[in-house]
This record gives structure tokens, sequence and C-alpha cells, in this order.
């Protein structure tokens, strides 16, 4: 399995949370050291002043024994070595005091606490007056001790972390990976299928973080499929549609090559040929909406005139027109300027007009409208053909559909693919019978760019 | 042999009229189902091409309406449609064939014959009465083996009362099975074109039942 530059979440919330974890910890042991030592600082301080004071009222009972004044003092415990004191007559002689006291005084403080440097190690001196006395007394502790103290409250919280996370860790990891198992299973599942496999993934039992993807996936798979199906049925449709007229081409020349005389010969021929137009017009309208599939798409938007759009279309399809000895008029001709596709627009109306062209009786007029109103270019084009009716008219866009009773040639797609164009355009399209009573008015709307 | 086209296609429609016309049949055409369901209970036709996909009334809704009202007439499905699911259906909806466009003329005539043979009890391809053998495929008559010219109405005629050999048929029926609609029929066609029939085949060939029609006597067969 390919992993992501990222790594696996597995390992990344790995990291994460124990890089947390220890953070927060350390933040804690640091704090607590730092607490510690305060209060390991002031028990101490307090218990040098304690003694101090202590020695003074030993003082005071020994008033007089002045001769045991430069004795040192006995070591009485192992810390003995790390305490000591002066005792200074006047403040200036030196009298009782421990075994390791230097002659210089301790500190040159007379009054409160001060650290110092003897015999190089750190020293916490407590000096006091004794004025009934009349001494000095310098009680000095190695601040060693203090750090000792408060690192062995310290080392209370690193020692359980370091055991702890080891631990942690593993059970981090298995806990991600179980939570992670319902997203394990979706990735084998998704891998393991076939490329033509579009059912929905199961969901059974996944957390709603990856629920939310199952269903997202499903979805895709869903809407994947529907447009499979529907170029699937496009296909089917689309051979079906070419089996009509290719029976024809063949059927007619079949009968060009059994006909009895030439005339009979030459209507077959003509037969042949016609079928061959229909069956290109077919395949010509069935590349154009191949062209309009939503993957295919390439839509040029740039401002349009309609009315240019409009213009060309008609140009194109005049010799239809007279060949049917019908008339054509374009009416309201303003600007209308649209974003869009020329190239696609141009399909759409062509299709329009042909459409309407086709099915009108010989002799009759089809009129092509533009009309601008607030924020939308309208273009009616209305024939004097039969017409649709209500029910068909909602038939009428699907692909290779015909209306019962069509006579004239054509594919069923020409109303599919003005649909599409005029979807791309995000604009509308409506059937209506023409205001006139008879035949059918082709209503495009389309949202138009106003006058700068 | 008279045949009725149900197919809403133009130039396909337009092909089959003249294809089966060369391959003598008489062959009348409708483009919407609804006008088919009422010309073919009250013409008498041989068989029927139906298309599928048809305005008014689908194919199959026809099929299956006619079948309902014991209309035993042979039907042959032409259709785009080639699944498998869809031959089963059609045939079951009570088609006698199916054939999937594009198809040859020749074949489709071919099939027709047959369906025709079949639904009239004839297992051959050859209609004989006494010694006349006809061959519709090819279209060709003889008498003990000696081939005999006939006006394509002629050979039509010979082949509606050899196909009903033993039934009297009355002038009107004949009439209607030889001609398709609108065609112009002179009054006494069917007296002049048996006349023919007699001369070229035989007086006993045809008896004439006075005042009901005419019959082809049967038992005589080859």
């Amino acid at each position: 399995m390919r992993e992501s530059r990222q790594g696996s979440v597995r390992r990344q919330l790995l990291v994460l949370l124990l890089t947390a974890v220890s953070m927060a910890w350390i933040v804690a042991a640091t704090v607590s050291f730092r607490d510690a030592r305060h209060e390991v600082a002031e028990v101490l301080d307090a218990h040098l002043a304690q003694t101090a004071s202590l020695i003074s009222v030993q003082r005071d009972g020994d008033e007089d024994d002045d001769e045991v004044d430069t004795e040192h003092a006995p070591v009485l415990h192992r810390y003995g070595r790390r305490v000591m004191f002066q005792v200074w007559k006047n403040g200036t002689t030196l009298g009782l005091h421990s075994q390791h006291a230097p002659d210089a005084p301790l500190s040159a403080v007379r009054e409160g606490f001060s650290d110092e440097m003897i015999g190089g190690a750190r020293w916490r001196i407590f000096s006091t007056w004794d004025h009934r006395n009349g001494v000095l007394v310098q009680v000095g502790e190695q601040s060693y001790e203090r750090d000792e103290l408060a690192t062995a409250v310290a080392r209370n919280f690193v020692v359980p972390l370091a055991i702890a996370l080891p631990i942690l860790g593993v059970m981090i990891w298995a806990a991600v990976g179980r939570a992670t198992q319902p997203l394990t299973h979706v990735n084998q599942e998704v891998a393991s299928r076939a490329a033509d496999n579009l059912a929905p993934l199961d969901l059974a039992d996944a957390p709603s973080e990856i629920g939310a993807l199952v269903t997202n996936l499903n979805q895709l798979f869903g809407r994947v499929h529907g447009l499979i199906e529907q170029e699937r049925r496009f296909t089917a449709d689309a051979a079906h549609e070419l089996r009509t007229p290719l029976a024809a081409i063949r059927a007619q020349a079949q009968v060009a090559r059994s006909a009895a005389n030439d005339a009979e010969r030459v209507h077959a021929l003509d037969g042949v040929m016609a079928g061959c137009d229909r069956a290109a017009h077919a395949v010509e309208q069935m590349l154009t909406l191949a062209r309009l599939a939503p993957d295919a798409v390439s839509f040029q938007p740039a401002a349009v005139q309609i009315r240019d759009v409009l213009t060309t279309a008609i140009a194109d399809l005049a010799p239809a027109v007279l060949a049917k000895h019908m008339e054509i008029e374009f009416t309201g001709q303003q600007l209308a300027v649209v974003v869009g596709d020329a190239g696609l627009l141009g399909i759409l109306f062509r299709n329009v007009i042909d459409n309407a062209i086709r099915y009108s009786p010989p002799g009759t007029k089809v009129d092509v409208e533009l009309d601008v109103a607030g924020a939308e270019a309208q273009v009616r084009v209305r024939d004097a053909g039969p017409g649709i009716s209500v029910e068909e008219r909602s038939n009428v866009g699907r692909r290779f559909y015909r209306a019962p009773g069509t006579k004239a040639a054509g594919s069923g797609l020409g109303l599919s693919i003005v649909q599409r164009i005029t979807e791309l355009h995000r604009g509308t399209i409506r059937l209506e019978t023409s205001p006139t009573g008879i035949g059918l008015q082709v209503v495009v709307v389309l949202p138009r760019v106003r006058e700068v | 042999m008279r045949v009725l086209i149900v197919e809403d296609d133009p130039l396909l429609g337009d092909a089959l009229v003249t294809g089966l016309k060369q391959r003598g049949f008489e062959p009348d055409w409708v483009q919407d189902g609804r006008e088919a369901q009422i010309v073919m209970r009250v013409e008498p036709f041989a068989a029927i091409i139906l298309d599928l996909g048809l305005p008014g009334l689908t194919g199959l809704e026809l099929l299956r309406t006619e079948r309902a009202r014991a209309n035993k007439v042979p039907v042959l499905i032409l259709t785009a449609r080639d699944a498998v699911q869809d031959r089963i259906q059609g045939l079951d909806s009570g088609a006698d064939d199916y054939v999937v466009k594009p198809m040859d003329l020749d074949e489709l005539a071919a099939r027709l014959r047959a369906l025709v043979r079949r639904s009239k009890g004839e297992p051959a391809p050859l209609l004989h009465a006494g010694g006349v053998a006809l061959d519709p495929a090819a279209r060709t008559v003889t008498r003990d083996g000696q081939a005999i010219d006939l006006q394509p109405r002629e050979f039509t005629l010979l082949q509606e009362l050899m196909l009903n050999a033993g039934r009297v048929l009355s002038r009107e029926q004949l009439e209607e099975r030889m001609y398709r609609w609108g065609e112009e029929i002179e009054s006494n066609a069917v007296e002049v074109h048996i006349h023919h029939l007699r001369r070229k085949l035989g007086t006993d060939i045809v008896r004439t039942i006075r005042g009901v029609g005419y019959v082809l006597p049967r038992g005589k067969h080859a």
C-alpha cells in the first residue's frame, strides 16, 4: 500500500499525541521542580534561622564559657560537613564555631540571608545579631543540598513518564488502529474493486467521519453509474436509430436493382440518397450531442451578439426555406449581448429554426423574433406546422424521441441538443402553442449582459 | 397476395411497398398503429409486416389486441430492436416471425410466403391442383411439366384459388384478395381473368358455382 508523504494517520497521531503528552508532562515537571525548590529553600532557610537562634539561646546559658569559645563543635551527622556556624563576639572575635568553619566570617552581611562561595562551594548563610549578648551568629549550609532535594521531587515526575510513554505509545497505536479500521476496510474494498463495480460501499458500523466519506463516495459512484448508464443507453439508442435508415437504404438499393423500369429505379435511387442524408444527419447530431457531454464540452465564453448568431443561422437555412417555397422573417433585430459560445449558440438556433422549417407545410412562414426584456434576451421561433400537444411536450426532449405521426425526417436528437446548449448558457427553453393558434412557438430565454 | 405494411418511417415504407410489389405481393402501407388496426379488421390480408415503434398504438399493443380478438392473420415483426428479450416478447405476444432491420427484401418475401403457406396448412412450397403446379417464390406455373405464361393478375387469382382449394370464393372476396386499395377494378375483371385461366390451363381448373362464386376442386393433388 502506497503511503503519502504525510505518512499514515496512525503514525501521525502517535507522534502528535506522544509529543503533546510529553510536553504537558515536562511543563508540569518544570513547574513542580521550581515549586519544590522554592518550598525546600523556605523550609531550609527557616531551619537555618532556627539553628542560628538556637545557637544564640545556647550562648545565653554558657555566658561565661569563654574558654571553650575557640573549641570546635563536634560533627554529629553525615550532613554535618555541609553545615557550619560561627559565633562572633562583638562581631569581631571568632568564638564558638563548627569544626569546618573558616576563620574568616562566613558572610559580610550582618543580618539576614546571603549566598557565598566558600572553599569552592556555594553556601547559604544566615546571619543574626544577638544584641543581648553582643554576638553575631552566622550559620551556613551548602546549597547543593537544596538542589538535590528539589531534583528528587522533580524526578518523581520524570520517572513515571519515562515508564508510561512507551506503554502510552502502544496503546495509542492500538487505539488509532482500531479507530481507523473502517477506513482501512473502505480502502481495501475500493482498491480491490473491478472498474465497472459501482455498487455502493457497505457503511454499517462506520464512525461518523468515515461514514460521511463513504456516503460521499457512494454518491459519487451513483453519479458515475448514472453517467455510464446514460452513455450506454445513448450508444444503444444510437445503434437502433441508425438501423432504420440503414434498412431503408438497403431496401431502396435492392428495389433499384430489381426495378422494372427507369422511373422506378430513379425513384429508388433517390430514396437511397435521402436515406444516406438522413443517416448522415443523425450521425452529425449524435456527434454534436457527444461533444456537449458534461465531461467533453469545451465552452469558450465570450460576449456574443445574439442578433448576429440568428442572422447567420437564418442565412444558412435559407436554401431549405426556398426549397419548400416557404418564407422566413427575422424581426426585433436589436442588440442583445449574451456571454456564451458563439459556435454552440449557432448550433442551438440552427436546430430550432431547422425544426420549424422541417415540420412546416410548404408555402407557410417561419417567424424568428428577438426580444430584450430586463436581464433576458428572448428568441421566439414560430412555425405553422402541426405543433406539439401539451402531453407530448415533456417527451420531445428525450433523446431519439419523435412525436407520434411525425412524417418529417429527423433524428429525434435536435431538442436534446437545444436543451443541453441552453442549459450550458444558464437559459431556459419552453414550447408553446403559437400565438396565432396554429403551429409551435419555441421560446429560448438567455441571460444577457446589460449595456455598460 | 395482399400484405399490410405497418411502418412509420417514410423511406423504408416506400422501399417495402415497391420491393414487395416487385416480388409479387400486393402491399398496402399504413404509418400509424390505430389506422393499421382498423384496416386489418376489414381487409383480408394474407400477412402483416409490423414495426414495433409506432405512433398511435405500438406494434405490441396492436398485436396483443388483435390476437385477443382471435385474429389469425400471420404477423411478421420488422424492427430495429434486436435484444433477445425483445424477440421473445414479440413472438410471445403473438408474432409468427421476427426480423431485425436492416433486412434483405428477398428474404423478407420468402418469410412472408412461408408464413402464408403455414397459415393455410400447406406444408409444400409448391401449390398443386390437378396437373397444375404453382411456385409462389419463382412466380411460375406449370401444367403437366409445361411452363405456362400467366399475367400477374392471373397468377395472383390462381394462387388465391389454390391456397383456398375446396372453398368457394365470391367475386368480391377474390377482388379483395387481388387488389390493393384505390386500384381501379373493371366490373368484370374477375370473370375475364377466370376466362383466361381456363383458356391457358383447361376449363375444369376452376368451377363456377352460379350465383355464389368460384372454387378450385380439392383432392387431385399430385
